[in-house]
């Protein structure tokens, strides 16, 4: 199978100018602030509050930060990046609050622009911070509500607003909606390739991503060849096809909910047994592990990624697959929110096995993977091409000490911003997807 | 009332109140605050294992990491250790905490402690000169890092003296090393050392949060 996608040279033209003639968003210093504390306030539970009161300032995070161990800023240091929100808990929560207040800054319209930078651009929620904090302090959820505080204080950078903005209102993704899925289908039906879309009822509904649709067919393709080989009673709708969400990206608990609802929504309508999650890291993370929380109650569904419905597939004998004997190499990119948010760790490893390739493991690995320096939207943010890039370097030194003859991943974004990195520091090493790598070894 | 007087009465009492009232209020206010319950359906696993296995693993740092963290890992453990050892079992701070609690336990020879002690005492002040000069920590530092440090500095030196007689009349540095304990004391639940204390549950929560999704904290 080989469609036709747009190529990585105009999807980063089109990333270029997602943001033009965007205008900020006007709101008043104290009105930021306000909003800003009203979300910290919401977020700011008992699990941070421990977390935040657990804190040694020790610093050992920012050797787990790949944006501080790639420029050795020290601004770019994990605990560095919720500080707003520490001080927003010293302040207004703390039970010492008392005592802490005449000794905290509060936090201003200008520590929030500033944090912008700190964590948008130099921060990817990858959460390897929370593997090293000898005290189990997630720094990364403590971050990610900072993220909910400039959200709510008009301070999303604009390329995510935009995006943001085009998932809550019009229900698109890079201007792929129903239109531009159909379209796919029916290429891939010439091919042979037969997607069974807008099925009313089914046990299986695979979604995807406007990423997948426009940069990466041929993985759209695979899945597709793989559910039919499986022999999945499953369909895709092309009303509710896409599994990325903004809202949690961009730190937006509306858009979240909304993008969720509508998934949710459509498998319950559906009688869905299976939401089938397409490569992406965090929109696995959303579904499988907020979407029942978000939705206040149990879903009636199970969300699977696609490396555990590939190994389930073929442990059950229902996915024969071809073991290669030409001794091929390959090194697998965990991505963050697949690995260490996610529990999906081995199923990726069992499946390459499977195919007979040599897997070798880079020096961190699994739960201590480094990002690949643009996740979870980052690689969208045209003012940190050069961060992501220092960090490209860290994952490309790991890569190159395996050896292998290919990367693999299981998530799209990660693969693009591999794939920019590669073509920015002229790596050759293949980047590909799981599943067109298993696509293209099944057997009859 | 001398001042040694006051070091061992009054002042040790209202220190030993504010202690546990502070370090209760604090624990209890932060774990009391309302958190949303997960309804995700969790992977297979055992959240009492998952939370006392976190408590564990969390003490050593993960393979990748170890390189790049070694100096402080070695140094926390040293520096822990030599405290614990110097405040639970020289002689007299036993007999202290017989008068406290109603029963004590065999202590070790004057010279371990003074060995342990002086040990404590060297690594906390390399901590102290790190945290003044290491490129992260000097930048997120704040007063209660640098306090901290001082009110646990402070018992061991004059602990210190007081055992070695040096510097002053014996009955004088005792109330000065007891009257510095009683500084830590107070400080303790306004400012960082409550980690002592906070360390088991936050790795307890980092557990069942990381194993419901399967991952091993």
């Amino acid at each position: 199978m080989n469609v036709e996608a747009m190529s990585l040279q105009d999807f980063r033209g089109k990333l270029e100018q997602l943001s033009e003639g965007i205008p900020g968003q006007d709101m008043s210093d104290e009105e930021r602030v306000r909003r800003a504390k009203r979300a910290f306030m919401q977020k700011l539970n008992g699990h941070r509050a421990v977390d935040l009161d657990s804190c040694l300032q020790c610093g050992m995070c920012a050797e787990a930060c790949h944006f501080y161990e790639a420029t050795q800023n020290e601004r770019y240091a994990p605990v560095y990046k919720y500080r707003p929100l520490r001080r927003f808990y010293r302040r207004e929560m703390s039970p010492m609050r008392w005592f802490y207040r005449p000794f905290t800054r509060d936090i201003t319209a200008a520590d929030l622009k500033e944090w912008q930078h700190l964590v948008y651009d130099a921060c990817t929620g990858c959460g390897r911070c929370d593997m090293i904090c000898p005290m189990g302090i997630k720094i990364s959820a403590a971050i990610r509500v900072v993220r909910h505080g400039l959200a709510a204080a008009g301070y999303v950078p604009p390329e995510m607003r935009v995006l943001r903005n085009e998932q809550r209102d019009q229900n698109t993704l890079f201007g792929v909606g129903a239109e531009q899925l159909k379209a796919l289908v029916e290429k891939l039906g010439a091919q042979g390739i037969s997607v069974p879309l807008d099925r009313e009822q089914a046990d299986v509904m695979l979604l995807t991503t406007a990423v997948e649709v426009l940069l990466f067919p041929d993985a759209f393709a695979a899945t597709a060849r793989i559910l039919n080989k499986s022999g999945a009673d499953w369909t895709i709708r092309s009303d509710v096809f896409e599994a990325a969400n903004v809202g949690i990206i961009t730190g937006d608990d509306p858009t979240m909910s909304l993008a969720i609802r509508r998934i949710v929504d459509k498998a319950k309508a559906c009688g869905v047994k299976t939401v089938l999650m397409p490569e992406s890291g965090h929109a696995y993370q959303t579904l499988r592990w907020e979407g029942a929380t978000e939705m206040g109650g149990a879903l009636p569904f199970e969300t699977l990624s696609i490396p555990e419905f590939i190994s389930g597939e073929v442990q059950a004998g229902r996915l024969n697959l071809k073991a290669q004997s030409n001794g091929a190499s390959v090194t697998y990119h965990d991505p963050c929110r697949l690995s260490r948010k996610g529990g999906v760790m081995q199923q990726p490893r069992d499946v390459l096995a499977a195919l007979g390739l040599d897997v070798r493991e880079t020096p961190s690995n699994q739960r201590e993977n480094y990002c690949c320096g643009g996740g979870c939207g980052e690689y969208v943010l045209s003012g940190a091409a050069d961060l992501r890039q220092k960090a490209f370097e860290i994952k490309r030194r790991e890569f190159e000490e395996t050896g292998a003859d290919a990367v693999v991943t299981g998530c799209a974004n990660c693969r693009i911003n591999l794939l920019i990195g590669a073509e920015n520091s002229g790596w050759e090493t293949p980047v590909t997807s799981l599943v067109e790598t298993v696509a293209a070894n099944l057997a009859d | 009332m001398t001042l040694l007087d006051f070091a061992s009465g009054p002042g040790m009492q209202w220190a030993l109140w504010i202690f546990v009232f502070g370090v209760l209020w604090r624990l209890v206010g932060a774990l009391f605050l309302l958190s949303r319950k997960d309804l995700t359906k969790p992977r297979q696993y055992n959240s009492v294992a998952a939370g006392l296995g976190a408590i564990i693993s969390r003490s050593a740092p993960a393979h990748a990491f170890e390189k790049r963290i070694l100096f402080q890992h070695v140094t926390g453990y040293v520096w822990h250790f030599a405290l614990f050892i110097s405040v639970l079992f020289f002689a007299p701070h036993i007999l202290f905490f017989e008068s406290v609690l109603g029963f004590g336990w065999p202590h070790l020879p004057n010279t371990i402690i003074l060995i342990t002690a002086i040990i404590a005492t060297a690594v906390l002040i390399t901590l102290l000169i790190r945290r003044a000069t290491h490129p992260v920590q000097r930048f997120i530092s704040n007063a209660d890092d640098y306090i901290s440090i001082f009110v646990v500095l402070i018992p061991l030196i004059t602990g210190i003296l007081a055992f070695a007689h040096v510097g002053g009349r014996y009955e004088t540095l005792l109330a000065i090393h007891l009257l510095s304990v009683e500084v830590m004391l107070i400080w303790f639940p306004f400012g960082k050392l409550m980690h002592a204390i906070m360390t088991m549950p936050a790795r307890y929560q980092a557990g069942t949060a990381f194993g419901r999704r399967g991952v091993k904290a």
